[in-house]
């Protein structure tokens, strides 16, 4: 065990946080990988925000202890702690320029004049605003700001760099194009980063791992594909999009993801048992809609009395051989026995 | 402002209500004559050169400008502790906190001035600078809390933390982060509380003695026994003042950000 926790950047041993009668953040144990980037991902009042101001030491957790490097820090300020952090609202110093911004730190760590200059400008190099250096704060678009909040925390060489929703205040293209420049910056800068976001595709797209959380506990820690393939719980699969729940053979609940699932149009009025077992799922029922998603059409099946199987078809495979489906016809849908996710209720 | 005629129409009017009687009153004090009157006869500086020489206007002059730095100062070494307390303190009785300063708004004037007058005058015989000076830093304080606390409310405290998580202490926090950030702030409060302590005439009717005399009674004195331009001059020049320190409010904060700091 000594050698796990010595290996990790940053753990929680059983950290709680209570606010009066709710609880925020409930007995979680945690590591985060060196140099790897970790994500904290679930809906709003999950305990990702709050887990993250733990480890920033904005908050006091109520019970537990937090070690960064080793060493507990459970009781340190944030002054303290040598972590880089980007706020959502980027939260830049009004009254500095773009480059006093990013040599804040540097000032308190009292590095002489000259390194201080090379630092930030090599920090802003990193951030592509070099150009930018001497204006304020207000004269930069949202996501030159988020940059430069980037090239702040890191320009400390923080033993962990945090980011709280880093991309939720800027336009989809541009987020999109930042997933990519964050996960540049830290292949570049080799630093450990924890991310906190409730959107699945940015947790998919940029860990390395995924601690997927709900009311304050943790759901699932793993690799994005681990977690993608093999969701544990209904809440993790329902979080990712996963849409069709049914009962397993022994009881138990299952889910198949809408693109694994096939769709054959039924004849006569030959009905069929369903199944649904260890060699596949073989369900029959009709047809309630379909809709014309570009590349893909969503067709919605009512199967038994509230079972209602949402298939994914991507033009051109399977559909294009298939007579058009409408509201009203008698299907039978069916999956692979490996497509087949057993969960737990949760 | 060409679609809203009656708006422009009542704005026109209410500017005219307001300066017309000043103008009158700046225009009559360059008079020749001897008595306040319009038009003024003739042109001269004769009563401005009077008002600089009669000592009992230099005199409360002075004792009035003395009590609205002080009591400015002081009302400012008090509120801003507790703006500061209101708005990052996370305490539950922040809003009574906040109610409590800002009470003296409510209770007239001359109601202070003569609790003052009783405890301070009579009871501890301190002498009238005293007494003032604690009557204008609590008349003073609703503005001081109330305006400090408004950049405060408005700015985000992610700015403060993350002067933190680079490093800074508390104490460098505020230095570096929170006073910068309530630099606007700090120069409304400054400005209104001057104003309001100059020419506050309540507390002083009640609270003032021989010695320490203030300058808008003293003027209100001198009109009740003699009616002559050069009450008019002393006025044109207390104006010329105001005026100065408008332009610099103007040019360092701006005066929607001065007086809309009141009501947020």
């Amino acid at each position: 065990m000594s050698t796990v926790s010595t290996l990790a950047a940053a753990e929680f041993r059983g950290i709680s946080q209570v606010y009066g009668s709710s609880v925020a953040v409930d007995d979680i144990d945690l590591q985060i990988q060196r140099g790897a980037l970790t994500t904290l991902l679930g809906p709003s009042g999950c305990g990702k925000t709050t887990s993250l101001r733990m480890l920033a030491g904005y908050l006091k957790p109520t019970a537990g202890s937090i070690l960064i490097d080793g060493v507990d820090a459970t009781r340190l300020p944030p002054e303290k702690r040598d972590l880089g952090m980007v706020f959502q609202s980027y939260a830049l110093f009004p009254h500095l320029t773009i480059a006093e911004n990013v040599a804040y730190g540097l000032r308190i760590r009292k590095l002489p004049a000259q390194d201080r200059a090379a630092r930030v400008a090599e920090c802003l190099e990193l951030v592509g605003l070099g150009h930018l250096a001497d204006r304020k704060p207000k004269a930069l678009s949202g996501g030159q700001q988020q940059r430069v909040a980037l090239a702040r925390a890191i320009a400390i060489r923080p033993k962990l760099l945090l980011l709280d929703e880093p991309l939720s205040n800027l336009d989809a293209r541009l987020r999109i194009q930042m997933r990519a420049e964050i996960r540049r910056i830290q292949a570049e800068t080799g630093l450990t980063v924890v991310l906190v976001t409730h959107d699945q595709d940015e947790a998919l797209e940029m860990s390395d791992a995924m601690v997927v959380m709900r009311a304050g506990r943790i759901m699932q820690t793993g690799s994005p594909s681990e977690v993608f393939t093999r969701p544990a719980n209904r809440f993790v699969a329902d979080f990712l999009g996963y849409e069709n729940f049914l009962s397993g053979p022994d009881g138990g609940l299952i889910t198949v993801r809408p693109e694994h699932l096939q769709v054959r149009a039924l004849d006569g009025a030959g009905a069929i048992d369903s199944s649904v077992g260890a060699d596949g799922l073989l369900v029959p029922g009709t047809v309630t809609s379909v809709a014309y998603r570009g590349t893909d059409e969503v067709v919605t099946v009512s199967a038994a009395a509230d079972v209602t199987l949402t298939v994914a078809l991507h033009r051109g495979s399977q559909s294009a051989h298939l007579p058009p489906l409408g509201p009203g016809d008698r299907v039978e849908v069916s999956a692979h026995a490996g497509d087949v996710i057993p969960l737990t209720e949760a | 402002m060409r679609s809203r005629p009656v708006l422009l129409g009542l704005a026109v009017v209410g500017y005219a209500v307001m300066i017309v009687p000043i103008l009158f009153v700046v225009v009559s004090s360059f008079t020749a004559g001897k008595t306040l009157s319009f038009p003024p006869q003739g042109f001269s500086l004769q009563w401005f050169e009077k008002a600089l020489s009669y000592t009992p206007f230099i005199d409360a002059l002075g004792s009035s400008v003395l009590l609205a730095i002080v009591s400015t100062i002081l009302a400012l070494g008090f509120g801003v502790p507790v703006a500061l307390g209101i708005a990052r303190g996370r305490m539950r009785s922040a809003p009574i906190i906040q109610s409590f300063f800002v009470s003296p708004l409510i209770v007239p004037e001359l109601v202070i001035g003569l609790a003052l007058y009783q405890q301070v005058m009579i009871t501890l015989r301190l002498d009238s600078f005293v007494a003032l000076l604690i009557g204008h830093i609590v008349i003073l304080l609703p503005y001081t809390v109330r305006v400090t606390g408004a950049t405060l409310a408005l700015s985000d405290t992610s700015i403060e933390d993350a002067a933190r998580g680079l490093g800074a202490g508390p104490w460098h926090t505020f230095r570096t982060v929170t006073l910068p950030l309530m630099r606007p702030g700090l120069i409304s409060a400054a400005l209104l509380s001057f104003i309001t302590s100059f020419n506050n005439v309540p507390l002083s009717l009640l609270l003032q003695s021989r010695e320490f005399r203030t300058f808008p009674v003293t003027m209100l004195d001198y009109v009740q026994q003699s009616y002559d331009p050069m009450i008019a001059a002393m006025s044109t020049l207390i104006m010329a003042g105001t005026v100065v320190i408008a332009i610099i409010a103007e040019r360092t904060v701006g005066f929607a950000r001065i007086f809309g700091g009141i009501n947020q």
